[in-house]
């Protein structure tokens, strides 16, 4: 498979030396703990039907009980047009809900600004996001492929599925990548987040109005091949690039270790406090393009 | 006003010499009569008035003393003393060959220097290490390492198992000079930080500066690594190699013209993918994992004054398989000339070139989808020294230096379905001119002192574009100033300079010890961008500009020096604080690859390392090593980072404990022992999580920076030299060296760290990540004919 994200090269190169030893244990760790904060996991998208903003707070770190969720707090979102909508939690489980009257209405659309005003606790917390422009996703490929050695997962012989897709002109439109398999979406531990800056991976390269980058293209296809009649496809969101460095942070955190690892440092967010309390997490507001297709062994492109 | 009080101090010595009537000069060089290599180091003293000096780093020596008869004697560690009478009456040349002394061949491994150098030389913070020394030690898979055994010294440590390069008192790795028979070198290792790219068979000496550094030594803030490489046996011919577990090497040595000139030419390759390309099927085959060196050195003597010298070392790491391919590696070419103009004034003339580069990609120019990328620094210089030998008790040194630096960040094409993607950076241009003169002067018989003064010079030179950034008071990157200042070819964009004043005393006690003092500004120039644990081979060397100012720093130490047993043990306790600026760290999300705005990632501030080292050491006997102890604190402060206060650096060590033991058990059998203790490095962990989007996110609630320290790390390694009993080709001889690495087999944590469960993103673990997990066995056989 080719690949050319540098980052990932430095892992290769790391992986080559480990070669030698190098081994992980899963150990205990005591850390100190500090005080609860909200979290809000929200993601308004222009997809038709309920949108759902989940609050919680945070624990401890090694605390593996599910997150207490955050309740009876008053939720709405407002857009730059001057609507509102209100979220409720009906289930009493933290997870507040703008649900429309007809279910194919859609609350977001591209170009709209979206205030997010979360009252809890005594509280008040404010987030701001946009909705910004995706391409459509012009076709899906499938390229024949042997590894040289049988993988533990997938098959030795099987396909490379890549999307083709084209950045818009104009500098700074960024965007999520997210695989599916069978209609769903699949491999979505935070260390195979996908996103664009243009066209690559960055606003440091000049990659404005080109076909995304191969690496990109080509990450649908995470750690083992696609078999002859597998279902696969991608949504390709449109985030801005506060959200971009979001995701970049949680990736970057999600396996930070060993030889070529960064200072840690927090994830940053979106979330505003009026009061003395922070709120952790992130208000993403993406318009999302979607394709699935096949794997044909018939139509795929030959082994390079 | 420094200045004045050097040119008084430099004034007082001079008049000293004018005064004196008829005096004479003798010099010559000392080599060693088995094989004609320069000692350096050797003490010559003149027994009726106790004037004495010590060879220079090419084996040159220069006494200057009233008319009249003299016994002079020669002594070095490990080599038979010599005594000549000489009657004075007109300047001479004495060349002096000296033979190792087969009556304690065995016995001195650790030292061949003059006896009670430790306690008498105004060196300190100083050490050096004999290839014979480092050879008798245990070694990672048997590989002679001579950056490894550095790091079991005094204040030196290193960030983990397996990371590039060495850490010396709180400096980090890119702050250490490094050079190859007087060229830098940027990348200390191969693989990473497993093995360094100096083969053991063509080094000579090394020397390690870390305090007290004198003024003819400049452009890193921390150390200086000085290795010079042999010159080539000028007796008799001599192939010499070996048959390790990563290295295969071979050595030629030659003389010619008569013995006037000699050359070595050592070469060394790891074969583990010839041994593997049988086993490995057909996808596999064309897959390149090798790394080599090749070192060479000429020199021949001309006259009676003049030497030449001439040498080269080119190194590369090579990876890649089916269309990808990555290498890297350095290469240096040093010419050098001595030349003795008078009886009192010696000068070494080096020029020399050496570039780092490494060349990384995917695919073709042709292909439709492609990736290319190489970077590339190079820097070359004229640099004269001279030592003036003015009388005994006063040897001047001064000379200067021009570099010039050539960076190419990145030269990188992505090419995407057809279309160019130019990722190219521009050229960086820059030069470094440096002057200095210093004095080591002895002031009765107990103080001696060494004062100097370096002045540095820095240009960020056109043709190039610079960018203003914005201050980065909130830690996050800063955008340029579009579309920036465009200068043209040789225009001076930048100056900096700067006075590095340097100095060092001894004041003698007693005979057998003595206290030395010292304090030294450094300054440097070049920066290596690095914001992981370990360095990496693609990190990026990039030149001061108008966003990234020198760095500096200020060292003073003191120390108390003994020796006992007639210099047989040796002990030294130094104590060190040093302050440096301009030191840089990274915004958060720091792009340094690839990034033509790269300056606006980094941020600056300031360091402070403090310490206490212990040294002592055995000379003589059939059990020979040491044992070295530093008690230390480095840390940094960067606005933005750590809520703005003190934080302890990646590679802070409070305690750092090695003994190296080397024991001759019979004429055949060595055996030799490291055992290293060191504090776990810092390591930052959240004090909470939280869900989003199902996975659980980490969150440090104070946001600190290393608030934690992993575990402590200790490990033993263990050797034995056999040497063989038969005759290797009538005359020659062999051995076989049995090593084990980690023999107790611990797997010490290179870090701790966090993450999600690779199942279940909702569950979090701690990880203990090693890099060395098991015992390393290893075998290895040497020859020499």
């Amino acid at each position: 498979m080719k690949k050319i994200n540098s980052s990932l090269i430095v892992a290769l190169v790391a992986a080559v030396t480990l070669l030698l030893t190098g081994c992980e244990d899963v150990i205990d760790l005591k850390t100190a703990t500090g005080p609860e904060s909200l979290v809000v996991d929200g993601w308004i998208t222009n997809q038709p039907g309920a949108q759902k903003i989940r609050l919680t707070r945070s624990t401890s770190y090694f605390n593996n009980s599910p997150a207490p969720a955050a309740l009876e707090a008053e939720v709405r979102v407002a857009d730059d047009l001057g609507n509102t909508y209100h979220f409720l939690d009906a289930e009493g489980k933290g997870d507040y809900r703008w649900i429309p009257a007809n279910p194919d209405s859609v609350m977001g659309s591209v170009g709209r600004k979206y205030t997010l005003h979360i009252q809890y606790d005594g509280e008040v917390y404010t987030a701001e996001n946009e909705m910004r422009r995706v391409p459509e996703i012009d076709s899906l490929v499938y390229t024949a492929e042997t590894l040289p050695f049988k993988p533990d997962k997938g098959p030795k012989s099987g396909y490379i599925a890549e999307f083709y897709a084209r950045d818009f002109p104009g500098t700074g439109d960024c965007y999520w990548i997210k695989p599916l398999r069978d209609g769903a979406l699949y491999k979505s531990n935070p260390v195979y987040i996908s996103i664009a800056y243009d066209a690559a991976y960055g606003a440091e390269s000049a990659t404005d109005g080109l076909i995304f980058i191969q690496p990109l293209r080509q990450s649908l296809t995470i750690g083992e091949l696609f078999e002859d009649g597998d279902r696969v496809g991608v949504e390709l969101l449109s985030i801005t690039p506060e959200t971009f460095h979001f995701l970049k942070q949680i990736r970057t955190e999600a396996s930070n270790g060993g030889l070529l690892a960064v200072p840690s440092s927090n994830i940053p967010t979106n979330l505003k406090h009026a009061g003395g309390k922070r709120a952790l997490g992130f208000f993403g507001v993406s318009a999302v393009s979607r394709l699935e297709g096949t794997v044909d062994a018939q139509t795929a492109r030959p082994e390079q | 006003m420094k200045i004045y009080w050097l040119l008084i101090m430099l004034g007082w010595g001079a008049i000293g010499s004018l005064t004196a009537q008829d005096r004479y000069t003798v010099n010559g060089y000392i080599k060693d009569a088995a094989n004609g290599e320069g000692l350096i180091g050797v003490s010559v003293l003149a027994k009726e008035t106790g004037a004495g000096i010590a060879t220079n780093a090419y084996g040159f020596y220069s006494l200057t003393l009233p008319a009249g008869s003299y016994s002079l004697v020669y002594t070095y560690v490990g080599y038979d003393r010599i005594t000549r009478e000489i009657e004075l009456n007109a300047d001479q040349r004495l060349n002096i060959e000296m033979t190792e002394s087969s009556r304690v061949l065995e016995e001195v491994t650790v030292s061949t220097r003059q006896e009670d150098e430790n306690v008498r030389s105004i060196e300190m913070s100083t050490n050096r290490m004999e290839m014979k020394t480092i050879r008798k030690m245990p070694a990672l898979l048997g590989e002679v390492d001579l950056v490894k055994s550095i790091q079991l010294l005094p204040g030196v440590s290193t960030v983990g198992e397996g990371s590039t390069g060495f850490n010396v008192r709180g400096g980090d790795v890119s702050q250490n000079l490094i050079l190859l028979d007087e060229a830098p070198v940027y990348n200390s290792s191969h693989l990473l930080g497993f093995f360094s790219i100096f083969n053991p068979d063509a080094v000579k000496e090394v020397k390690l500066v870390k305090g007290g550094i004198p003024a003819q030594y400049g452009g890193r803030i921390s150390s200086i690594l000085d290795v010079r490489m042999k010159e080539g046996n000028t007796k008799k011919r001599e192939i010499s190699g070996g048959i390790g577990t990563i290295f295969s090497r071979l050595t030629y040595e030659q003389p010619f013209a008569a013995g006037k000139g000699s050359f070595i030419v050592a070469g060394r390759r790891s074969y583990i993918d010839i041994l593997a390309k049988p086993f490995l099927n057909k996808d596999l085959r064309d897959t390149k994992f090798n790394y080599y060196d090749l070192t060479a050195k000429v020199n021949y003597r001309l006259g009676d004054r003049d030497t030449f010298f001439a040498s080269g070392y080119f190194g590369r790491d090579v990876f890649g398989g089916g269309d990808f391919g990555f290498e890297w590696g350095n290469a240096t070419a040093t010419a050098r000339w001595n030349h003795i103009f008078s009886n009192r004034l010696f000068m070494n003339l080096t020029t020399y070139y050496s570039n780092y580069d490494y060349h990384l990609g995917s695919g073709k120019e042709t292909d439709p989808d492609a990736f290319l990328w190489n970077s590339k620094i190079i820097s070359s210089s004229v640099k004269p020294d001279f030592t003036l030998y003015l009388t005994p008790e006063n040897q001047i040194t001064f000379g200067g230096q021009y570099i010039h630096y050539h960076a190419k960040p990145a030269n990188a094409v992505a090419i995407s379905e057809g279309e160019r993607i130019d990722l190219t950076q521009e050229a960086k241009f820059a030069d470094e001119t440096a002057l200095y003169i210093g004095n080591e002067q002895k002031i009765g018989d107990l103080l001696s002192l060494q004062y100097g003064l370096r002045y540095s010079l820095f240009r960020s030179l056109g043709p190039g574009t610079v960018y203003d950034f914005g201050e980065s008071e909130t830690g996050e990157r800063q955008q340029p100033v579009l579309p920036g200042t465009t200068y043209g070819k040789g225009a001076v964009i930048k100056v900096y300079d700067n006075f590095e004043p340097r100095f060092s005393a001894n004041l003698g006690l007693s005979a057998s010890s003595s206290l030395k003092a010292s304090y030294n500004r450094t300054t440097q120039y070049l920066h290596l961008l690095s914001n992981t644990a370990a360095s990496s081979p693609l990190d990026v060397w990039t030149l001061s500009s108008r966003n990234i100012r020198p760095e500096r720093a200020d060292q003073v130490a003191l120390g108390w020096f003994r020796n006992w047993r007639n210099n047989g043990y040796e002990f030294s306790l130094e104590g060190y604080y040093k302050w440096m600026e301009n030191q840089i760290d990274y915004v958060q999300g720091s792009e340094l690859l690839l990034n033509p705005f790269v300056e606006g990632d980094l941020i600056f501030g300031k360091g402070r390392a403090y310490g206490l080292e212990v040294f002592l050491k055995k000379n003589a006997g059939k059990l020979t090593g040491w044992l070295s102890y530093t008690l230390s604190r480095t840390e940094r402060k960067v606005a933005t980072i750590n809520g703005d206060d003190w934080f302890p650096t990646r590679f802070d060590k409070p305690h750092n404990l090695s003994l190296v033991g080397m024991y001759d058990l019979t004429k055949r059998l060595s055996l030799s022992a490291n055992f290293v203790f060191a504090s776990g490095t810092p390591a930052t962990f959240p004090t909470n999580r939280f869900e989003f989007n199902d996975w659980s996110l980490p969150y440090i609630y104070d946001n600190t920076r290393n608030n934690n320290r992993i575990g402590a790390y200790h490990r033993l390694d263990l050797a034995a030299t056999l040497k063989s009993r038969k005759k290797l080709f009538k005359t020659g001889e062999s051995e076989w060296v049995f090593s084990a690495y980690n023999v107790y087999n611990r797997r010490n944590p290179f870090s701790v760290f966090v993450r999600i469960n690779e199942e279940n993103p909702l569950k979090t673990e701690a990880i203990r990540y090693s890099v060395m997990g098991s015992i390393v066995p290893a075998i290895t056989w040497n020859f020499k004919f």
